[in-house]
């Protein structure tokens, strides 16, 4: 990071390599669709370099990357006609080192997860965005905080409320 | 962790993202377009005109390898130096005046090491004053400029030449060391041709100003020089 602020472009490049992928999901979660997810965390890069002087020394670069792209992306979304739906991976596709379930219980196993993914769906965007950082992408609650641009304490009440909601939503639908 | 949460971790990790598309290339062509600026305003508009200034000068448009930014400076590693002319004794530093009539000049009080008070100074371009001190047995010339104001000064280095982030009381500063030439563009379209620069250089800003020290002084005995003016 250091090398990055003193103008090593070679540094910066590392950089981007290193988060780009997580900052293009985490846009395309918030931005809804795949092409403003990518203007998003281009620009994200961008503005994230002109303000490099401003990053405060000891402090964590994943969080304070995800901000200013988490930011480009909430802007567009704000535009955006619709957001793309989110959609699972195919049932054929395994992930190396995952154990194969017998055709029954990947197809039950499909269905929850279905089920579920339309419940986080159908949240108020709010708590739809709070799920999805958090549980969907994997961030800490702290790099939640700073993607949603709101304080932690938020993040965790959006997040309660959230849970609270698909619970209920999952029990309606027969599921405990 | 609840069973709803491993459930919806275990969603994520089932999500079908698009592919995440290499933005590196991309960034870095947008960034290379911009200088490097460490936290004070970025003026594109006097940047803009060292590039277009860089891209026009034949010897210099073999590539330009690397910016940085640095107050009213800006540094631009080139593959080839431009054509050079050396430094005028006489003129080269711009008409001679008294210290007061170069602050009023440069609209600022000039920041000198302590007991140093020369009475002359020069102003090129009608913003850059340069005063002339001695220290460590060795004469130097020490440059200062406002570092919003309409003036811009560009260096430029060769790819052999050393350009090392420093540090004055904190700040950010630069110590070049090998060839290069700087160039200084002031009011009234004021443009001075690439002067050869024989020493080393050490830039620096403090407050409102951007300052510069040329001399034979090591980057330690410039880096106290600086630390001393105020």
């Amino acid at each position: 990071m250091e090398r990055a602020r003193r103008g090593d472009l070679d540094a910066w490049e590392t950089i981007v390599r290193t988060h780009q992928g997580l900052a293009f999901r985490t846009a395309y979660l918030l931005a809804g669709n795949a092409g403003d997810a990518e203007e998003a965390a281009q620009d994200g890069f961008v503005k994230a370099h002109r303000a490099l002087g401003r990053f405060r020394r000891g402090a964590e670069l994943r969080p304070w990357l995800l901000r200013i792209v988490a930011n480009e992306a909430r802007n567009r979304r704000r535009s955006a006609v619709r957001r793309e739906r989110l959609a699972l991976r195919a049932a054929g596709e395994v992930r190396p080192g995952d154990a194969v379930p017998s055709p029954e219980a990947a197809l039950l196993a499909g269905e929850q997860r279905e089920r579920l993914l339309a419940a986080v769906e159908a949240l108020p965007d709010e708590h739809r965005d709070a799920i999805a950082c958090r549980y969907l992408l994997g961030l800490t609650e702290a790099e939640t905080a700073a993607a949603l641009g709101v304080r932690a304490g938020t993040v965790k009440s959006r997040l309660s409320r959230a849970l609270a909601r698909l619970r209920e939503t999952l029990a309606e639908e027969g599921e405990a | 962790m609840t069973e709803l949460e491993l459930r919806l971790e275990e969603l994520g990790r089932e999500l079908a993202f698009p592919p995440a598309p290499d933005l590196a290339p991309a960034v870095l062509e947008r960034t290379m377009r911009r200088p490097f600026f460490w936290g004070r305003v970025a003026v594109a508009v006097a940047v803009a005109a060292a590039l277009s200034a860089a891209l026009a000068v034949p010897q210099a448009r073999t590539a330009i390898l690397r910016f940085f930014h640095l107050g009213g400076a800006t540094v631009v590693r080139v593959e080839t130096l431009p054509r050079t002319t050396e430094r005028s004794r006489a003129t080269g530093l711009g008409s001679p005046v008294t210290l007061t009539q170069a602050e009023r000049r440069a609209g600022s009080r000039l920041e000198l090491p302590p007991g140093q008070r020369p009475a002359r100074a020069f102003v090129l371009g009608d913003s850059l004053v340069t005063v002339v001190l001695r220290t460590d047995g060795k004469t130097v010339l020490l440059s200062e400029f406002p570092s919003l104001g309409p003036g811009s000064l560009r260096k430029l280095t060769a790819a052999e030449a050393s350009v090392q982030p420093v540090r004055v009381d904190g700040a950010e500063a630069l110590w070049i060391e090998g060839p290069h030439a700087f160039e200084y563009f002031g009011r009234n379209g004021f443009a001075q041709a690439p002067v050869r620069v024989r020493g080393n250089v050490l830039l620096w800003t403090h407050g409102p100003l951007t300052l510069r020290l040329e001399g034979r002084l090591t980057m330690e005995q410039a880096l106290a020089l600086a630390r001393r003016t105020r």
